[in-house]
Protein backbone atom coordinates (compact mmCIF):
# COMPACT_ATOMS: atom_id res chain seq x y z
CA UNK A 1 0.00 0.00 0.00
CA UNK A 2 1.23 3.51 -0.65
CA UNK A 3 2.62 5.11 2.49
CA UNK A 4 -0.08 7.81 2.77
CA UNK A 5 -2.84 5.25 3.43
CA UNK A 6 -0.77 2.47 5.00
CA UNK A 7 -2.03 3.00 8.54
CA UNK A 8 -0.45 4.80 11.45
CA UNK A 9 -2.38 7.12 13.68
CA UNK A 10 -5.98 6.55 14.82
CA UNK A 11 -8.51 9.13 13.49
CA UNK A 12 -11.53 10.23 15.48
CA UNK A 13 -14.73 9.19 13.64
CA UNK A 14 -17.81 11.38 13.27
CA UNK A 15 -20.10 10.45 16.18
CA UNK A 16 -23.71 9.46 15.37
CA UNK A 17 -25.76 9.10 18.54
CA UNK A 18 -28.68 6.66 18.86
CA UNK A 19 -31.17 9.48 18.94
CA UNK A 20 -29.35 11.82 16.58
CA UNK A 21 -31.38 14.10 14.31
CA UNK A 22 -30.69 11.92 11.28
CA UNK A 23 -31.94 8.69 12.89
CA UNK A 24 -34.92 10.44 14.40
CA UNK A 25 -35.98 11.79 11.01
CA UNK A 26 -35.67 8.33 9.46
CA UNK A 27 -37.96 6.82 12.11
CA UNK A 28 -40.44 9.69 11.72
CA UNK A 29 -40.59 9.13 7.95
CA UNK A 30 -41.23 5.41 8.48
CA UNK A 31 -44.07 6.14 10.93
CA UNK A 32 -45.62 8.68 8.55
CA UNK A 33 -45.47 6.25 5.63
CA UNK A 34 -47.06 3.49 7.70
CA UNK A 35 -49.87 5.83 8.77
CA UNK A 36 -50.41 6.96 5.19
CA UNK A 37 -50.68 3.42 3.81
CA UNK A 38 -52.93 2.12 6.56
CA UNK A 39 -55.30 5.08 6.06
CA UNK A 40 -55.24 4.54 2.30
CA UNK A 41 -55.95 0.83 2.74
CA UNK A 42 -59.05 1.72 4.80
CA UNK A 43 -60.23 4.44 2.43
CA UNK A 44 -59.81 2.24 -0.65
CA UNK A 45 -61.73 -0.53 1.14
CA UNK A 46 -59.27 -3.15 0.03
CA UNK A 47 -60.82 -6.58 0.60
CA UNK A 48 -58.84 -9.54 -0.78
CA UNK A 49 -61.72 -11.83 0.25
CA UNK A 50 -63.96 -10.30 -2.39
CA UNK A 51 -61.28 -10.88 -4.99
CA UNK A 52 -61.13 -14.55 -4.02
CA UNK A 53 -64.87 -14.96 -4.59
CA UNK A 54 -64.91 -12.69 -7.66
CA UNK A 55 -62.09 -14.28 -9.62
CA UNK A 56 -63.92 -17.57 -10.36
CA UNK A 57 -66.82 -15.48 -11.66
CA UNK A 58 -64.48 -13.73 -14.09
CA UNK A 59 -63.03 -17.07 -15.08
CA UNK A 60 -66.49 -18.38 -15.91
CA UNK A 61 -67.09 -15.29 -18.09
CA UNK A 62 -63.83 -15.96 -19.86
CA UNK A 63 -64.97 -19.53 -20.50
CA UNK A 64 -68.29 -18.27 -21.87
CA UNK A 65 -66.50 -15.70 -24.06
CA UNK A 66 -64.94 -18.32 -26.32
CA UNK A 67 -65.30 -18.30 -29.29
CA UNK A 68 -65.29 -14.52 -29.81
CA UNK A 69 -68.27 -13.10 -31.74
CA UNK A 70 -67.47 -12.16 -35.33
CA UNK A 71 -70.93 -11.39 -36.70
CA UNK A 72 -70.71 -7.64 -35.91
CA UNK A 73 -67.06 -7.19 -36.86
CA UNK A 74 -67.72 -4.43 -39.39
CA UNK A 75 -69.69 -2.35 -36.88
CA UNK A 76 -66.99 -2.80 -34.24
CA UNK A 77 -64.24 -1.85 -36.69
CA UNK A 78 -66.17 1.24 -37.67
CA UNK A 79 -66.47 2.17 -33.98
CA UNK A 80 -62.73 1.61 -33.53
CA UNK A 81 -62.03 3.89 -36.47
CA UNK A 82 -64.26 6.43 -34.73
CA UNK A 83 -62.08 6.19 -31.61
CA UNK A 84 -58.83 6.66 -33.55
CA UNK A 85 -60.38 9.58 -35.44
CA UNK A 86 -61.54 11.20 -32.18
CA UNK A 87 -58.03 10.97 -30.81
CA UNK A 88 -56.46 12.31 -34.01
CA UNK A 89 -58.80 15.32 -34.37
CA UNK A 90 -58.74 16.07 -30.64
CA UNK A 91 -54.96 15.93 -30.46
CA UNK A 92 -54.51 18.02 -33.61
CA UNK A 93 -56.91 20.72 -32.45
CA UNK A 94 -55.11 20.71 -29.08
CA UNK A 95 -51.73 21.08 -30.80
CA UNK A 96 -52.92 24.04 -32.90
CA UNK A 97 -54.30 25.75 -29.81
CA UNK A 98 -51.15 24.94 -27.82
CA UNK A 99 -48.80 26.48 -30.40
CA UNK A 100 -49.31 30.15 -29.46
CA UNK A 101 -49.74 29.44 -25.75
CA UNK A 102 -46.53 27.46 -25.32
CA UNK A 103 -44.58 30.55 -26.41
CA UNK A 104 -46.36 32.66 -23.79
CA UNK A 105 -45.80 29.96 -21.17
CA UNK A 106 -42.04 29.59 -21.73
CA UNK A 107 -40.03 31.86 -19.47
CA UNK A 108 -37.22 32.47 -21.95
CA UNK A 109 -39.37 33.67 -24.86
CA UNK A 110 -42.56 35.01 -23.27
CA UNK A 111 -43.14 38.66 -24.18
CA UNK A 112 -43.98 39.51 -20.57
CA UNK A 113 -44.44 37.87 -17.19
CA UNK A 114 -47.90 39.45 -17.07
CA UNK A 115 -48.80 36.95 -19.82
CA UNK A 116 -46.63 34.12 -18.54
CA UNK A 117 -48.37 33.56 -15.20
CA UNK A 118 -52.02 33.68 -16.36
CA UNK A 119 -51.13 31.37 -19.25
CA UNK A 120 -49.52 28.88 -16.88
CA UNK A 121 -52.57 28.97 -14.58
CA UNK A 122 -54.94 28.46 -17.50
CA UNK A 123 -52.91 25.53 -18.87
CA UNK A 124 -52.65 23.94 -15.43
CA UNK A 125 -56.43 24.14 -15.07
CA UNK A 126 -56.92 22.40 -18.43
CA UNK A 127 -54.35 19.79 -17.53
CA UNK A 128 -55.83 19.20 -14.11
CA UNK A 129 -59.20 18.14 -15.53
CA UNK A 130 -59.12 14.78 -17.29
CA UNK A 131 -60.51 14.43 -20.81
CA UNK A 132 -62.97 11.93 -19.35
CA UNK A 133 -64.44 14.66 -17.10
CA UNK A 134 -64.51 17.17 -19.94
CA UNK A 135 -66.26 14.60 -22.15
CA UNK A 136 -68.88 14.07 -19.43
CA UNK A 137 -69.62 17.81 -19.45
CA UNK A 138 -69.68 18.01 -23.24
CA UNK A 139 -72.04 15.05 -23.59
CA UNK A 140 -74.47 17.12 -21.54
CA UNK A 141 -73.78 20.24 -23.62
CA UNK A 142 -73.52 18.98 -27.22
CA UNK A 143 -75.23 15.59 -26.88
CA UNK A 144 -74.11 11.97 -27.15
CA UNK A 145 -71.55 10.95 -29.75
CA UNK A 146 -67.88 11.19 -30.66
CA UNK A 147 -67.88 15.00 -31.01
CA UNK A 148 -68.20 15.34 -27.22
CA UNK A 149 -65.17 13.03 -26.97
CA UNK A 150 -63.19 15.13 -29.43
CA UNK A 151 -63.86 18.24 -27.34
CA UNK A 152 -62.93 16.49 -24.13
CA UNK A 153 -59.65 15.22 -25.56
CA UNK A 154 -58.84 18.57 -27.16
CA UNK A 155 -59.22 20.58 -23.94
CA UNK A 156 -57.19 18.29 -21.70
CA UNK A 157 -54.49 17.69 -24.32
CA UNK A 158 -54.30 21.44 -25.03
CA UNK A 159 -53.11 22.09 -21.47
CA UNK A 160 -50.79 19.08 -21.31
CA UNK A 161 -49.16 19.63 -24.70
CA UNK A 162 -48.63 23.36 -24.22
CA UNK A 163 -46.98 22.75 -20.85
CA UNK A 164 -44.60 20.08 -22.19
CA UNK A 165 -43.80 22.23 -25.22
CA UNK A 166 -43.10 25.24 -23.00
CA UNK A 167 -40.68 23.08 -21.01
CA UNK A 168 -38.96 21.95 -24.22
CA UNK A 169 -38.58 25.61 -25.23
CA UNK A 170 -37.16 26.55 -21.84
CA UNK A 171 -34.51 23.86 -22.21
CA UNK A 172 -32.96 25.03 -25.46
CA UNK A 173 -29.62 26.88 -25.34
CA UNK A 174 -30.15 30.68 -25.22
CA UNK A 175 -27.22 31.63 -27.46
CA UNK A 176 -28.73 31.07 -30.92
CA UNK A 177 -31.92 32.92 -29.93
CA UNK A 178 -29.89 35.82 -28.62
CA UNK A 179 -27.89 35.86 -31.84
CA UNK A 180 -31.04 35.97 -33.97
CA UNK A 181 -32.63 38.64 -31.75
CA UNK A 182 -29.44 40.71 -31.88
CA UNK A 183 -29.91 41.22 -35.64
CA UNK A 184 -32.93 43.34 -34.70
CA UNK A 185 -35.45 40.78 -35.99
CA UNK A 186 -38.93 40.79 -34.46
CA UNK A 187 -39.93 38.26 -31.81
CA UNK A 188 -42.25 36.39 -34.17
CA UNK A 189 -39.45 35.94 -36.73
CA UNK A 190 -37.00 34.79 -34.07
CA UNK A 191 -39.49 32.25 -32.73
CA UNK A 192 -40.39 30.97 -36.19
CA UNK A 193 -36.90 30.73 -37.60
CA UNK A 194 -34.48 30.26 -34.70
CA UNK A 195 -36.65 28.55 -32.10
CA UNK A 196 -38.91 26.20 -34.06
CA UNK A 197 -36.16 24.29 -35.89
CA UNK A 198 -34.51 23.61 -32.56
CA UNK A 199 -37.55 22.42 -30.61
CA UNK A 200 -39.65 21.25 -33.57
CA UNK A 201 -38.65 17.57 -33.40
CA UNK A 202 -39.25 17.29 -29.66
CA UNK A 203 -42.57 19.10 -30.11
CA UNK A 204 -43.69 16.64 -32.78
CA UNK A 205 -42.55 13.83 -30.53
CA UNK A 206 -44.69 15.16 -27.67
CA UNK A 207 -47.65 15.52 -30.05
CA UNK A 208 -47.31 11.90 -31.22
CA UNK A 209 -47.11 10.74 -27.63
CA UNK A 210 -50.40 12.49 -26.85
CA UNK A 211 -52.10 11.05 -29.92
CA UNK A 212 -51.04 7.57 -28.84
CA UNK A 213 -52.10 8.31 -25.26
CA UNK A 214 -55.46 9.66 -26.42
CA UNK A 215 -56.24 6.59 -28.52
CA UNK A 216 -55.85 4.55 -25.33
CA UNK A 217 -57.78 7.09 -23.25
CA UNK A 218 -60.62 7.44 -25.73
CA UNK A 219 -61.39 3.71 -25.69
CA UNK A 220 -63.13 4.44 -22.39
CA UNK A 221 -64.72 7.75 -23.40
CA UNK A 222 -67.63 5.77 -24.83
CA UNK A 223 -68.54 4.80 -21.29
CA UNK A 224 -69.82 8.35 -20.68
CA UNK A 225 -71.56 8.34 -24.05
CA UNK A 226 -68.85 10.07 -26.04
CA UNK A 227 -68.85 7.56 -28.91
CA UNK A 228 -66.24 5.15 -30.21
CA UNK A 229 -65.47 1.56 -29.32
CA UNK A 230 -65.88 2.31 -25.59
CA UNK A 231 -69.61 2.66 -26.09
CA UNK A 232 -69.81 -0.87 -27.57
CA UNK A 233 -67.64 -2.12 -24.71
CA UNK A 234 -70.08 -0.74 -22.14
CA UNK A 235 -73.15 -2.06 -24.00
CA UNK A 236 -71.69 -5.56 -24.20
CA UNK A 237 -70.77 -5.52 -20.53
CA UNK A 238 -74.24 -4.31 -19.54
CA UNK A 239 -75.87 -7.07 -21.59
CA UNK A 240 -73.29 -9.68 -20.48
CA UNK A 241 -72.43 -10.45 -24.13
CA UNK A 242 -69.05 -12.00 -23.33
CA UNK A 243 -68.03 -13.25 -26.81
CA UNK A 244 -68.67 -9.74 -28.14
CA UNK A 245 -66.71 -8.26 -25.21
CA UNK A 246 -63.75 -10.50 -26.03
CA UNK A 247 -63.78 -9.38 -29.68
CA UNK A 248 -63.85 -5.72 -28.60
CA UNK A 249 -60.97 -6.14 -26.17
CA UNK A 250 -58.94 -7.95 -28.84
CA UNK A 251 -59.60 -5.16 -31.37
CA UNK A 252 -58.58 -2.51 -28.82
CA UNK A 253 -55.35 -4.40 -28.01
CA UNK A 254 -54.39 -4.74 -31.67
CA UNK A 255 -55.21 -1.11 -32.46
CA UNK A 256 -53.34 0.30 -29.48
CA UNK A 257 -50.31 -1.90 -30.20
CA UNK A 258 -50.18 -0.89 -33.86
CA UNK A 259 -50.49 2.79 -32.99
CA UNK A 260 -47.92 2.59 -30.18
CA UNK A 261 -45.42 1.04 -32.55
CA UNK A 262 -46.14 3.46 -35.39
CA UNK A 263 -45.77 6.43 -33.08
CA UNK A 264 -42.59 5.04 -31.55
CA UNK A 265 -41.13 4.40 -35.00
CA UNK A 266 -41.98 7.95 -36.12
CA UNK A 267 -40.53 9.45 -32.96
CA UNK A 268 -37.31 7.52 -33.36
CA UNK A 269 -36.97 8.80 -36.93
CA UNK A 270 -37.21 12.42 -35.80
CA UNK A 271 -33.71 12.55 -34.36
CA UNK B 1 -28.31 60.76 -42.32
CA UNK B 2 -26.07 57.82 -43.11
CA UNK B 3 -23.88 59.76 -45.50
CA UNK B 4 -23.67 62.70 -43.17
CA UNK B 5 -22.43 60.39 -40.45
CA UNK B 6 -19.74 58.90 -42.60
CA UNK B 7 -18.46 61.96 -44.41
CA UNK B 8 -18.88 64.34 -41.56
CA UNK B 9 -16.63 62.31 -39.28
CA UNK B 10 -13.95 60.90 -41.59
CA UNK B 11 -15.51 57.48 -41.89
CA UNK B 12 -16.03 57.07 -38.17
CA UNK B 13 -18.60 54.33 -37.64
CA UNK B 14 -18.44 53.71 -33.92
CA UNK B 15 -18.20 56.78 -31.77
CA UNK B 16 -17.99 56.05 -28.04
CA UNK B 17 -17.55 58.82 -25.48
CA UNK B 18 -17.11 58.60 -21.74
CA UNK B 19 -18.61 55.13 -21.33
CA UNK B 20 -18.95 54.33 -17.65
CA UNK B 21 -20.58 51.34 -16.04
CA UNK B 22 -20.55 50.26 -12.42
CA UNK B 23 -21.99 47.07 -11.00
CA UNK B 24 -23.15 47.27 -7.41
CA UNK B 25 -21.73 47.41 -4.86
CA UNK B 26 -18.38 48.79 -6.05
CA UNK B 27 -17.18 47.16 -9.28
CA UNK B 28 -16.13 49.76 -11.79
CA UNK B 29 -16.55 47.70 -14.97
CA UNK B 30 -15.89 50.65 -17.26
CA UNK B 31 -14.61 54.09 -16.42
CA UNK B 32 -14.72 56.95 -18.93
CA UNK B 33 -13.88 54.91 -22.03
CA UNK B 34 -13.77 56.88 -25.29
CA UNK B 35 -12.69 55.76 -28.75
CA UNK B 36 -13.63 55.80 -32.42
CA UNK B 37 -13.63 53.02 -34.98
CA UNK B 38 -13.50 53.87 -38.66
CA UNK B 39 -14.80 51.90 -41.58
CA UNK B 40 -12.30 49.42 -42.95
CA UNK B 41 -10.54 49.17 -39.63
CA UNK B 42 -9.96 46.04 -37.53
CA UNK B 43 -9.57 47.02 -33.90
CA UNK B 44 -8.45 44.49 -31.33
CA UNK B 45 -9.50 44.92 -27.72
CA UNK B 46 -7.04 43.38 -25.29
CA UNK B 47 -7.20 42.98 -21.57
CA UNK B 48 -7.20 40.32 -18.88
CA UNK B 49 -10.41 38.68 -17.71
CA UNK B 50 -12.44 41.16 -15.71
CA UNK B 51 -10.92 44.16 -17.48
CA UNK B 52 -14.30 45.18 -18.89
CA UNK B 53 -14.16 43.81 -22.45
CA UNK B 54 -17.52 42.06 -22.33
CA UNK B 55 -19.18 45.02 -20.59
CA UNK B 56 -17.77 47.24 -23.33
CA UNK B 57 -19.31 45.03 -26.04
CA UNK B 58 -22.63 44.88 -24.21
CA UNK B 59 -22.69 48.66 -23.96
CA UNK B 60 -21.91 49.01 -27.67
CA UNK B 61 -24.96 46.88 -28.54
CA UNK B 62 -27.05 48.28 -25.70
CA UNK B 63 -27.57 44.84 -24.21
CA UNK B 64 -26.33 46.76 -21.17
CA UNK B 65 -27.15 50.41 -20.62
CA UNK B 66 -24.08 52.46 -19.60
CA UNK B 67 -24.40 54.61 -16.49
CA UNK B 68 -22.83 57.48 -18.36
CA UNK B 69 -21.45 58.22 -21.80
CA UNK B 70 -22.77 57.81 -25.32
CA UNK B 71 -22.36 55.42 -28.23
CA UNK B 72 -23.37 56.21 -31.76
CA UNK B 73 -23.11 53.88 -34.73
CA UNK B 74 -22.91 55.50 -38.11
CA UNK B 75 -24.30 58.71 -36.63
CA UNK B 76 -27.23 56.96 -34.99
CA UNK B 77 -27.43 57.35 -31.23
CA UNK B 78 -27.52 53.91 -29.55
CA UNK B 79 -27.35 54.85 -25.90
CA UNK B 80 -30.77 56.53 -25.70
CA UNK B 81 -32.73 54.51 -28.31
CA UNK B 82 -35.66 52.39 -27.18
CA UNK B 83 -37.99 49.77 -28.65
CA UNK B 84 -38.40 49.97 -32.41
CA UNK B 85 -35.72 52.62 -32.74
CA UNK B 86 -33.22 50.45 -30.86
CA UNK B 87 -34.09 47.44 -33.01
CA UNK B 88 -33.49 49.50 -36.11
CA UNK B 89 -30.18 50.72 -34.71
CA UNK B 90 -29.14 47.12 -34.02
CA UNK B 91 -29.43 46.31 -37.74
CA UNK B 92 -26.19 48.23 -38.14
CA UNK B 93 -24.35 46.21 -35.51
CA UNK B 94 -23.59 42.53 -36.06
CA UNK B 95 -22.40 40.30 -33.26
CA UNK B 96 -20.08 37.32 -33.32
CA UNK B 97 -19.91 35.14 -30.22
CA UNK B 98 -17.26 32.94 -28.68
CA UNK B 99 -19.68 29.99 -28.87
CA UNK B 100 -20.78 30.79 -32.49
CA UNK B 101 -24.48 30.49 -31.53
CA UNK B 102 -25.63 28.95 -34.78
CA UNK B 103 -28.98 27.19 -34.96
CA UNK B 104 -27.88 23.56 -34.84
CA UNK B 105 -30.54 21.97 -37.00
CA UNK B 106 -30.45 24.54 -39.79
CA UNK B 107 -28.02 24.43 -42.70
CA UNK B 108 -25.13 26.84 -43.01
CA UNK B 109 -27.08 28.72 -45.68
CA UNK B 110 -30.16 29.05 -43.48
CA UNK B 111 -28.01 30.25 -40.61
CA UNK B 112 -26.58 32.96 -42.83
CA UNK B 113 -30.13 33.95 -43.79
CA UNK B 114 -30.76 34.73 -40.10
CA UNK B 115 -28.84 37.92 -40.82
CA UNK B 116 -31.57 38.88 -43.29
CA UNK B 117 -34.49 38.31 -40.88
CA UNK B 118 -35.16 41.97 -40.04
CA UNK B 119 -35.68 42.89 -43.71
CA UNK B 120 -37.49 39.77 -44.93
CA UNK B 121 -41.32 39.92 -44.83
CA UNK B 122 -42.82 37.89 -42.01
CA UNK B 123 -44.74 35.52 -44.30
CA UNK B 124 -41.50 34.56 -46.03
CA UNK B 125 -39.89 33.78 -42.67
CA UNK B 126 -42.88 31.72 -41.56
CA UNK B 127 -42.96 29.73 -44.81
CA UNK B 128 -39.13 29.51 -44.99
CA UNK B 129 -39.41 30.72 -48.53
CA UNK B 130 -36.73 33.36 -48.99
CA UNK B 131 -36.49 35.59 -52.05
CA UNK B 132 -33.89 34.69 -54.64
CA UNK B 133 -31.99 37.91 -53.96
CA UNK B 134 -31.63 37.03 -50.28
CA UNK B 135 -30.53 33.48 -51.04
CA UNK B 136 -27.95 34.74 -53.53
CA UNK B 137 -26.64 37.27 -51.03
CA UNK B 138 -26.32 34.57 -48.38
CA UNK B 139 -24.42 32.33 -50.79
CA UNK B 140 -22.11 35.23 -51.64
CA UNK B 141 -21.43 35.71 -47.92
CA UNK B 142 -20.61 32.02 -47.55
CA UNK B 143 -18.28 32.28 -50.54
CA UNK B 144 -16.55 35.23 -48.87
CA UNK B 145 -15.71 33.13 -45.82
CA UNK B 146 -14.71 30.19 -48.04
CA UNK B 147 -17.57 27.85 -47.15
CA UNK B 148 -19.63 27.83 -50.35
CA UNK B 149 -19.27 24.05 -50.53
CA UNK B 150 -20.80 23.69 -47.06
CA UNK B 151 -23.96 25.70 -47.82
CA UNK B 152 -26.16 22.65 -47.45
CA UNK B 153 -24.44 21.10 -44.42
CA UNK B 154 -26.17 21.19 -41.08
CA UNK B 155 -24.55 23.61 -38.63
CA UNK B 156 -23.91 20.93 -36.02
CA UNK B 157 -21.90 18.92 -38.55
CA UNK B 158 -19.34 21.68 -39.09
CA UNK B 159 -16.09 22.07 -37.18
CA UNK B 160 -15.67 24.90 -34.67
CA UNK B 161 -13.68 27.01 -37.09
CA UNK B 162 -16.22 26.46 -39.86
CA UNK B 163 -19.09 27.35 -37.53
CA UNK B 164 -17.39 30.60 -36.60
CA UNK B 165 -16.91 31.42 -40.29
CA UNK B 166 -20.63 30.77 -40.85
CA UNK B 167 -21.26 33.20 -37.98
CA UNK B 168 -19.12 35.76 -39.81
CA UNK B 169 -21.12 35.14 -42.98
CA UNK B 170 -24.30 35.69 -40.96
CA UNK B 171 -22.90 39.01 -39.74
CA UNK B 172 -22.03 39.93 -43.34
CA UNK B 173 -25.53 39.06 -44.53
CA UNK B 174 -26.87 41.47 -41.95
CA UNK B 175 -25.16 44.19 -43.99
CA UNK B 176 -24.07 45.84 -40.76
CA UNK B 177 -21.78 48.85 -40.54
CA UNK B 178 -19.84 47.31 -37.69
CA UNK B 179 -19.10 43.76 -36.62
CA UNK B 180 -18.41 43.17 -32.94
CA UNK B 181 -16.68 39.90 -32.11
CA UNK B 182 -16.42 38.96 -28.43
CA UNK B 183 -13.51 36.52 -28.14
CA UNK B 184 -14.25 34.96 -31.54
CA UNK B 185 -11.27 32.58 -31.45
CA UNK B 186 -11.09 31.75 -27.75
CA UNK B 187 -12.53 28.26 -28.24
CA UNK B 188 -10.70 27.43 -31.48
CA UNK B 189 -7.43 25.69 -32.25
CA UNK B 190 -4.63 27.90 -33.64
CA UNK B 191 -5.20 26.93 -37.27
CA UNK B 192 -8.96 27.61 -37.15
CA UNK B 193 -8.28 30.82 -35.23
CA UNK B 194 -6.01 32.00 -38.04
CA UNK B 195 -8.74 31.18 -40.57
CA UNK B 196 -11.37 33.13 -38.64
CA UNK B 197 -9.14 36.15 -38.06
CA UNK B 198 -8.13 36.07 -41.73
CA UNK B 199 -11.82 36.28 -42.59
CA UNK B 200 -12.40 39.21 -40.23
CA UNK B 201 -9.35 40.93 -41.69
CA UNK B 202 -10.76 40.55 -45.21
CA UNK B 203 -14.18 41.77 -44.07
CA UNK B 204 -12.62 44.87 -42.53
CA UNK B 205 -10.65 45.54 -45.68
CA UNK B 206 -13.90 45.38 -47.61
CA UNK B 207 -15.14 48.43 -45.71
CA UNK B 208 -16.73 47.21 -42.49
CA UNK B 209 -15.61 48.36 -39.06
CA UNK B 210 -14.57 45.32 -37.01
CA UNK B 211 -13.97 45.27 -33.27
CA UNK B 212 -12.72 41.99 -31.81
CA UNK B 213 -11.65 41.16 -28.30
CA UNK B 214 -8.71 38.79 -28.18
CA UNK B 215 -6.60 37.17 -25.53
CA UNK B 216 -3.44 36.64 -27.54
CA UNK B 217 -1.30 39.69 -28.11
CA UNK B 218 0.53 38.10 -31.05
CA UNK B 219 -2.75 37.57 -32.91
CA UNK B 220 -3.73 41.19 -32.30
CA UNK B 221 -0.38 42.35 -33.63
CA UNK B 222 -0.67 40.07 -36.67
CA UNK B 223 -4.22 40.91 -37.74
CA UNK B 224 -5.39 44.21 -36.24
CA UNK B 225 -4.87 47.78 -37.43
CA UNK B 226 -5.24 49.24 -34.00
CA UNK B 227 -5.16 48.00 -30.44
CA UNK B 228 -7.30 49.13 -27.53
CA UNK B 229 -6.12 47.85 -24.17
CA UNK B 230 -8.32 47.78 -21.11
CA UNK B 231 -7.23 47.35 -17.56
CA UNK B 232 -9.64 47.43 -14.65
CA UNK B 233 -12.23 49.18 -16.77
CA UNK B 234 -9.95 51.94 -18.02
CA UNK B 235 -8.62 52.39 -21.52
CA UNK B 236 -4.86 52.28 -21.06
CA UNK B 237 -3.80 52.10 -24.70
CA UNK B 238 -5.30 53.19 -28.00
CA UNK B 239 -2.76 53.14 -30.80
CA UNK B 240 -2.05 51.76 -34.28
CA UNK B 241 -0.37 48.37 -34.14
CA UNK B 242 2.87 49.79 -35.55
CA UNK B 243 3.16 52.23 -32.64
CA UNK B 244 2.38 49.71 -29.94
CA UNK B 245 5.13 48.29 -27.83
CA UNK B 246 4.21 44.65 -27.50
CA UNK B 247 6.00 44.41 -24.18
CA UNK B 248 3.99 47.29 -22.75
CA UNK B 249 0.83 45.43 -23.77
CA UNK B 250 2.04 42.22 -22.20
CA UNK B 251 2.33 44.16 -18.97
CA UNK B 252 -1.39 44.67 -18.66
CA UNK B 253 -1.70 40.93 -18.27
CA UNK B 254 0.83 40.74 -15.48
CA UNK B 255 -0.49 39.37 -12.27
CA UNK B 256 0.64 42.25 -10.07
CA UNK B 257 -0.93 44.83 -12.29
CA UNK B 258 -4.23 42.97 -12.26
CA UNK B 259 -4.29 42.21 -8.57
CA UNK B 260 -3.43 45.80 -7.66
CA UNK B 261 -6.08 47.45 -9.81
CA UNK B 262 -8.90 44.98 -10.30
CA UNK B 263 -11.78 45.88 -8.04
CA UNK B 264 -13.04 43.07 -5.84
CA UNK B 265 -16.57 42.83 -4.53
Amino acid sequence: MIPAVAGGREYPEPVVGWLSGRRWRFVAVLVLLAAFYSASWQLARVDPGKLVTGLPRMASWAAKAWPPATDELSVLLQRTAETVAMAAIGTTVAALLALPLCVLAARNVTPSLALYYPTRWFLNALRGIDSFVFALLFVAAVGLGPFAGVLGIALHTWGSTAKLWAEAIENIPPGPLEAAAATGASRLKVVAFALLPDVGPSMVSVGLFWWEFNVRASTVLGVVGAGGIGQELKNSMDLLLFPRLLTIIAIILVTVTVIDHTSEWLRRRLE
Amino acid sequence: MTDLGMNGMNGVIVHARGLTKRYPPDVAALTDVSFDVRRGELVAVLGPSGAGKTTLFRCLTRLTRPDAGTVSVDGREMSSAEGRELRAARHDVALIFQQFNLIRRLTALENVLVGRLPQVPTWRVLSRCFARADRQLALRCLDTVGLLDKADARADQLSGGQQQRVAIARALAQDAKVILADEPVASLDPESAAGVLGCLRAVASAGVAVVASLHQVHLAVAYADRILALRAGRLVEDAPVADVDARAIEQIYERNGVAATEPRA
